[in-house]
């Protein structure tokens, strides 16, 4: 557990936000797909903490940065939050996204919010081992994009789809994976995937079909955080079930079950 | 300098803090965020003769100042237990209660025959009372002949105290504990979650696979005191006490009803320090209260008027 000083709490996209903590414990240790356990508010209301992931870390400044969707009681309340203030947090938490053998090209796919760790993955991806690839993103409306110039600035090409067409390509983000791996056939490639359950469970699919590796971002209700209440259980392709926040969040796709 | 120690069941606990079955899991995942061998005791998550693979998912749903959940009893089964997590367990510097629950009077038997030559356990929590398995768990807890059934089962197996755990889903408490503290037990644990369900408005059908689900936290706090307060009436076995203990204050509550140590559960998942915090925040309380001992607190909101 650490404390962490908020410095930025700011709106990116609607309804989206992005928080920068003063935390260096997380600046120096967090991998890309890891986690913070971020208690919102001091007292027990609400109980559980929020599992947010991590989207960068600046380790000369002692940072780390989470970008989150307001969508009910507990976010509401961080976006409410103002520099100086102090948030209790835990991590990071969990396993991440393990990086690519040398010439294999990322392909990323990111829904919503859920882009959020992919920015974090890019910069690691193109900083570290020095590979740069394709990003597809999907957002639900135009007013609810960011992260694109983040992906640009590491040297990955961005393609773009809404569901309502306000902005790049109408429909899913699956649909430009399937695209373009229908042009790029014989690509050495690796998927990352982050969002809603339905896009994961299409990523699983094509790439299976495919036969590219593919490692995804899951989310489920969390308490503990650090596998000792066994509450955030996903099905394991060998029978039984993984935790998330120990196992994951980050798995192979073949791993576990996505309903 | 107040004394905090305890005695129950035959344990001496060095405070009165313990920490819940299942929110714990098995100690270590928590002895990287602070020392352990600070709690009172450490309880383990529930275990069942064989490997159990637990409920699906979603298994946790939050209520008002409540947490409802649907584990189901996840365990390694004994065999797990014994080669993969008592090996840690056994060299900690605190007490630990082992909980285990089972389907059949025959189960709960069998497990306590197996654990009997782990030297080192302090006791056996007896879980009669989980509400999410199908069958067994709560069932027992319901009926004061079969509680008395499975706590004379174990007590007869068991070279270690045992402390039965109580489920708060009876209309009368106190004739279970009294059935318990007949079969022999040597403490109760109350309370185990209470019944409850929540309902996905988006998907008009039951968030919870199983339907109902356990509800813990500060949600339940009133009615565990209210059992605790209870049960100090009827038994003479000591009580641990529980249900959303958050803090120092909600510890103290417990005592004074007649708990003689209490455990924290959900809390754990907001704060892990918790039990610490509270453990000083007894501390803090018993000397300002000048009690020298935490022990003398036990009860004290039992006494009669003329003694107020
Ligand atoms: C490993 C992990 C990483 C995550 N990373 C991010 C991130 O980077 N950015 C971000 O915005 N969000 C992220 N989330 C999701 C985030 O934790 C939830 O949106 C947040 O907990 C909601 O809190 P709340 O109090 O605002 O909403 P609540 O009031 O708790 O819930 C609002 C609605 O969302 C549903 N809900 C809440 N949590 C979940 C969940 N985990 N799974 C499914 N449904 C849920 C509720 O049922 C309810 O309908 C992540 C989740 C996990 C498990
Ligand atoms: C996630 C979770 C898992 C639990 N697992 C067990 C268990 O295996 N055995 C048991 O006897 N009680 C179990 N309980 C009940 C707790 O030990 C405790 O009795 C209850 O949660 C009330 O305390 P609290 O409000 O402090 O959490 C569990 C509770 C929770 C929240
Ligand atoms: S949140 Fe407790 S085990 Fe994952």
């Amino acid at each position: 557990m650490h404390q962490a000083e908020i410095i930025l709490n700011e709106k990116v996209a609607h309804s989206i936000y992005l928080l920068r903590l003063r935390a260096n414990k997380v600046a120096e240790s967090a991998n890309p797909g890891q986690f913070l356990h971020v208690k919102c508010t001091k007292g027990p209301h609400p109980l559980l903490r929020r599992p947010f992931s991590i989207a960068d870390v600046q380790r000369k400044k002692d940072t780390a940065d989470i970008i989150y969707r307001v969508v009910g009681e507990g976010t509401s309340i961080l976006s409410q939050k103002k520099p100086g203030e102090v948030l209790d947090l835990m991590g990071p938490l969990g396993r991440g996204f393990p990086l690519p053998l040398p010439g294999t090209l990322p392909l990323i796919v990111g829904g919503g919010v859920g882009v959020a760790p992919l920015l974090f993955l890019a910069k690691k991806l193109s900083k570290v081992a020095g590979l740069e690839g394709r990003a597809f993103l999907g957002f639900s409306s135009a007013r609810e994009t960011f992260g694109m110039e983040v992906f640009e600035s590491y040297g990955f090409s961005v393609e773009l789809a809404t569901v309502d067409g306000t902005c790049g390509k109408m429909g899913f983000p699956t649909e430009l994976l399937e695209d373009y791996l229908k042009s790029e056939k014989k690509v050495k490639a690796i998927v990352y995937a982050c969002g809603p359950r339905m896009l994961l469970l299409k990523v699983k699919e094509i790439a299976a079909s495919c036969g590219i590796p593919a490692y995804l971002s899951l989310e489920e209700r969390m308490g503990c955080g650090i596998g000792a209440c066994l509450g955030c259980a996903v099905k394991s392709a060998k029978g039984g079930y993984k935790k998330v926040c120990r196992d994951g969040p980050v798995f192979e796709a073949g791993e576990v079950e996505i309903w | 300098m107040v004394d905090l120690s305890v005695k129950i069941a035959g344990i001496c606990l060095k405070n009165p803090v313990m920490v819940a079955s299942g929110t714990f899991g098995f100690a270590r995942e928590y002895s990287r965020m602070f020392d352990v061998n600070e709690l009172g005791a450490v309880v383990t998550k529930g275990i069942t003769l064989l490997p159990k693979e637990g409920n699906p998912p979603p298994r946790l749903f939050e209520t008002p100042a409540g947490l409802l959940n649907s584990v189901g009893l996840e365990n390694p089964g004994v065999e797990g237990f014994i080669r993969d997590e008592w090996p840690y367990l056994k060299n900690l510097q605190v007490p630990v209660i082992v909980n285990i629950a089972g389907e059949t009077v025959e189960e709960y038997r069998r497990i306590a025959q197996r654990l009997s030559p782990l030297e080192g356990i302090s006791a056996l929590e007896v879980n009669i009372s989980c509400p999410n398995v199908e069958k067994g768990g709560m069932a027992f807890s319901r009926h004061p002949d079969s509680a008395y059934e499975v706590v004379r089962a174990v007590k007869e197996q068991s070279p270690f105290p045992v402390i039965a755990k109580l489920s708060p889903n009876v209309s009368d408490i106190r004739e279970i504990a009294l059935a318990v503290e007949e079969a022999g037990a040597d403490a109760v644990s109350l309370i185990n979650t209470m019944l409850g369900m929540a309902v996905d408005v988006e998907k008009k059908r039951p968030v919870f696979k199983r339907v109902f689900a356990g509800l813990s936290g500060p949600a339940v706090k009133p009615i565990a005191l209210r059992m605790v307060y209870e049960v100090y009436e009827a038994v003479k076995i000591p009580i641990i006490g529980m249900g959303g203990i958050f803090g120092w204050r909600d510890a103290v509550e417990f005592i004074l009803a007649g708990a003689s140590a209490v455990a924290v559960g959900s809390a754990i998942f907001s704060d892990p320090a918790a039990p610490l915090k509270i453990i000083r925040g007894l501390e803090d309380y018993a000397t300002r209260n000048l009690k020298t001992r935490i022990s003398d607190l036990v009860g004290l909101a039992h006494r009669n008027d003329a003694e107020f």
